[in-house]
């Protein structure tokens, strides 16, 4: 009987846990992640490096300096030692290491450093080793480059590779801490294009001070905002030029597509490049180029078009017959956001307005970006699109504004039923709580 | 041929006996009466709250994808859908407000006394019952302010010593907040409590029925009730003025305030400003909120948790630790304990929605 018992409590301690575990499940197997962490932990190749022992034990600061950043340079962490760039026998401790006749080249001259870092950098097949998608150098496009020509007329005061990537420390510029990573670039960038070093050229030196102001600097150094451009976006980097008057409006149309399309292809930018003014530049400046807002367009106030065009000329009057229409245009898409806003605070169904609004939205957007074809069709049109969807929005925000009336007239009435229906039952109370006669 | 139908139906269903119980069936009418109409209000609520909630189960659908944009459906493209919810949610939260003034005034008044514990204890079941399924429903929309809720909420359960964990994990269906767990908050909310509670209320109507209306010490002292009143009719009319007074009230704050919907729930995004529970959380959110990190050594959360576990076990209690005809000293001192507590819980209440700070 006494083992009848203990297996039936078994059965039923058994029975409680298979319950408990089903209905509070525990996660099991290790976290995610886990197993990654020694993959990721990578050690550098042991590779003999007689040169780093020994300048590293010198005290002339001059000879030991570039083994203090060494040991973090890419080059280095991928297993690449001094002989590289500087040859000799990294295996031989002593001085015979350096010798000229076993391949020792010692400091390369400033004129030579860019061939020598493409000897490697421009070698696709070699840096594939390194990155199956590697940027290859290309040495033809640092020619084109203002510093390249310099450097080739003798002028050895103009930037080559490791005046922006450094020398014994380079870092990827992925790596925040880089001098050419994107938000280090414009600070890279001035250390030379500034007033002191600049003294006795023509090339300006206010422009990190422009930009720094400008939207483009705000949105990358304030806002974070990595898309936004740094100096090398509009000038390039290893083909650095100023761009010249033609190559603005593509310069600028190579992230604001649709508006330096519409600029290309208009007689105003025909206009602009037959007088000699340089695009995009002429109503937004370059580097200290401030948000645009829909102020810039007319004669008047924050007005641009009066820079070129006289009150009474036909771009003044086009100008004057389309700010108003569009003024109108933005205080509709007002009302209907303003409408929309006290319906959904009322609880009425407002998602089909909000939808319509969204796109009348970015029929606003389209029309900035239309006005840069300086044509009155198209404008016209993207503004009509832009009206009617806005009436659509405005449209369904009343609608929701009927419906919630209707709710409130259907709750008065349901109200004047209910306490009629409570009259008439206190009316039967009184009934039936009558004395009887 | 009605009279026949009528006939053949009482022969089979008994309808002679019903009628001659609720012929028989009266109230006592005295000064504290009018408390007798709460428990009446809190089940009329509670077949509001099946109805409506029946309606929804049309269109809802359980799932973290599908839940959000479901309830957006009712509440845009279903005839009075809005009204629908709007009822449901409002009316949740009236019936747990009428049962909390039910309790309140069956404890001030010593309802529960002999032979009346079991009704007590039934009722603060289907009081819990409440809580679980305001608790239960209100993830259901999947919105960003229930999820959140719902997490600070299963948090504080994951403090109870030795059985936090194991509650945490039943509650959520895993260490966080999932779909998992919105599925399970549903079974809870349409499957489980509702049979629960229609179990409980069942046995409570009864009770209340076996024992009838318990008449207060103080109307006992006076020399009882001066007269009693037929529950068929009288009492009956009475109560169907209160419930239309309700169902006025329901279509007032459903037409004029809505239930939100609010953002979709989404797990990566950071909490809300100002979450909080639903009231009737409140006082015990607050009590939390304002405890000490560490009181003698021992985590202020912990603390909180076992004084109102502590604080329940007492009320629950009450019929065993009064006294039993609920007059002398003891009795004085169960009265004082209900009026600190009715003083505590509106003050908590209300400090949440002044949003006081520790």
């Amino acid at each position: 009987m006494r083992p009848l018992i203990v297996i039936r409590w078994a059965l039923v301690v058994a029975a409680l846990s298979a319950a408990l575990a089903y209905v509070a499940p525990v996660a099991r197997g290790a976290a995610p992640g886990a197993a990654d962490t020694a993959a990721a932990t990578r050690t550098g190749p042991s590779a003999k490096n007689t040169c780093f022992d020994c300048h590293s034990q010198l005290d002339d600061s001059r000879l030991s300096g570039p083994t203090k950043d060494f040991p973090q340079d890419i080059h280095a962490t991928h297993g690449l030692g001094c002989v590289g760039c500087h040859g000799g026998n990294p295996n031989d401790p002593e001085m015979t290491a350096m010798d000229p006749d076993k391949g020792f080249k010692g400091a390369p001259a400033r004129k030579d450093i860019a061939e020598l870092c493409a000897s490697c950098h421009a070698n696709a097949a070699y840096m594939k080793r390194f990155n199956p998608q590697p940027y290859i150098f290309s040495m033809a496009e640092f020619r084109t480059s203002v510093h390249c020509k310099k450097i080739a007329e003798g002028d050895l005061k103009v930037a080559t590779c490791t005046n922006c990537h450094g020398v014994h420390g380079i870092l990827p510029p992925r790596d925040p801490r880089s001098p050419v990573n994107h938000r280090n670039v414009p600070f890279t960038c001035a250390k030379c294009h500034n007033a002191e070093y600049m003294k006795g050229r023509t090339v300006p030196t206010n422009q990190l001070a422009l930009w720094r102001e400008s939207v483009h600097g705000v949105a990358l150094l304030v806002k974070g905002d990595m898309s936004a451009p740094a100096c090398n976006n509009c000038h390039g980097n290893h083909g650095a030029v100023p761009p010249k008057t033609r190559d603005i409006s593509v310069v600028c149309g190579n992230c604001h597509g649709r508006e330096g399309e519409l600029f290309a292809k208009s007689k105003v930018a025909e206009t602009l490049e037959f007088e000699g003014k340089r695009g995009c530049v002429t109503c937004h400046s370059n580097h200290g180029i401030r948000p645009p807002t829909d102020a810039m367009v007319g004669l008047e106030g924050e007005g641009v078009c009066g820079r070129c065009h006289t009150a009474g000329s036909p771009g003044a009057r086009a100008a004057a017959e389309l700010v108003p229409r569009f003024h109108t245009f933005k205080s509709h898409l007002a009302r209907a956001d303003s409408l929309l806003g006290v319906a959904d605070r009322l609880g009425v169904e407002t998602a089909p307005g909000h939808e319509a609004l969204k796109q009348a939205n970015d029929a606003l957007v389209g029309l900035r970006a239309t006005i840069h074809s300086f044509s009155l069709p198209p404008i016209e049109a993207a503004l009509a699109e832009g009206e009617g969807l806005a009436s659509r929005a405005e449209s369904h925000a009343r609608e929701g504004l009927r419906d919630w009336r209707n709710r409130r007239a259907g709750m008065a009435l349901s109200l004047v039923v209910i306490l009629a229906l409570m009259a008439l039952l206190i009316a039967r109370i009184r009934q039936v709580e009558r004395p009887a006669a | 041929m009605i009279g026949r139908l009528r006939e053949w139906l009482a022969d089979r269903l008994g309808l002679d006996a019903l009628q001659h119980l609720a012929e028989k069936k009266d109230v006592p009418v005295h000064r504290h009466t009018f408390w007798y109409y709460w428990g009446g209000m809190t089940l009329f609520l509670f077949g509001i709250q099946v109805a409506t909630g029946i309606l929804l189960l049309l269109y809802y659908r359980a799932s973290a994808d599908e839940a959000y944009e479901s309830v957006r459906f009712i509440m845009t493209q279903v005839s009075f859908g809005w009204l629908i919810r709007s009822i449901h949610s409002w009316s949740a939260n009236l019936m747990i407000g009428a049962a909390m003034i039910h309790m309140f005034s069956a404890f001030l008044t010593k309802a529960y006394r002999p032979p009346r514990e079991l009704t007590w204890i039934s009722g603060m079941v289907l009081l819990g019952l409440s809580l679980a399924f305001g608790f239960s429903g209100y993830l259901l929309p999947w919105n960003q302010l229930a999820f959140f809720a719902t997490k600070v909420g299963t948090d504080v359960t994951g403090a109870v010593p030795v059985v936090g964990g194991f509650m945490l994990r039943f509650l959520r269906g895993g260490e966080h907040i999932s779909g998992g767990t919105l599925t399970r908050f549903f079974g809870f909310h349409v499957a489980i409590l509702p049979a629960i509670a229609t179990l409980i209320v069942g046995v409570h109507v009864y009770l209340v029925q076996r024992h009838g209306m318990s008449v207060p010490p103080s109307v006992e002292d006076a020399g009882g009730p001066k007269r009693r009143m037929k529950f068929v009719p009288n009492f009956m009319l009475r109560d169907m003025v209160g419930w239309l007074a309700a169902l006025g009230v329901l279509a007032l704050l459903s037409a004029l305030f809505p239930w939100e919907l609010g953002l979709k729930a989404d797990p990566f995004a950071s909490a809300p400003a100002g979450i909080r529970p639903e009231w009737y959380f409140g006082w015990m959110f607050q009590t939390l909120r304002m405890m000490p990190s560490h009181i003698l050594g021992i985590e202020g959360e912990l603390v909180a948790i076992a004084g109102i576990g502590l604080g329940g076990a007492v009320w629950l209690l009450a019929p065993f630790l009064d006294d039993p005809r609920g007059r002398g000293q003891r009795a004085r001192m169960m009265t004082a304990l209900g009026v600190v507590a009715l003083v505590y819980i509106v003050a908590f209440t209300l400090l949440v929605y002044r949003g006081a700070k520790p």
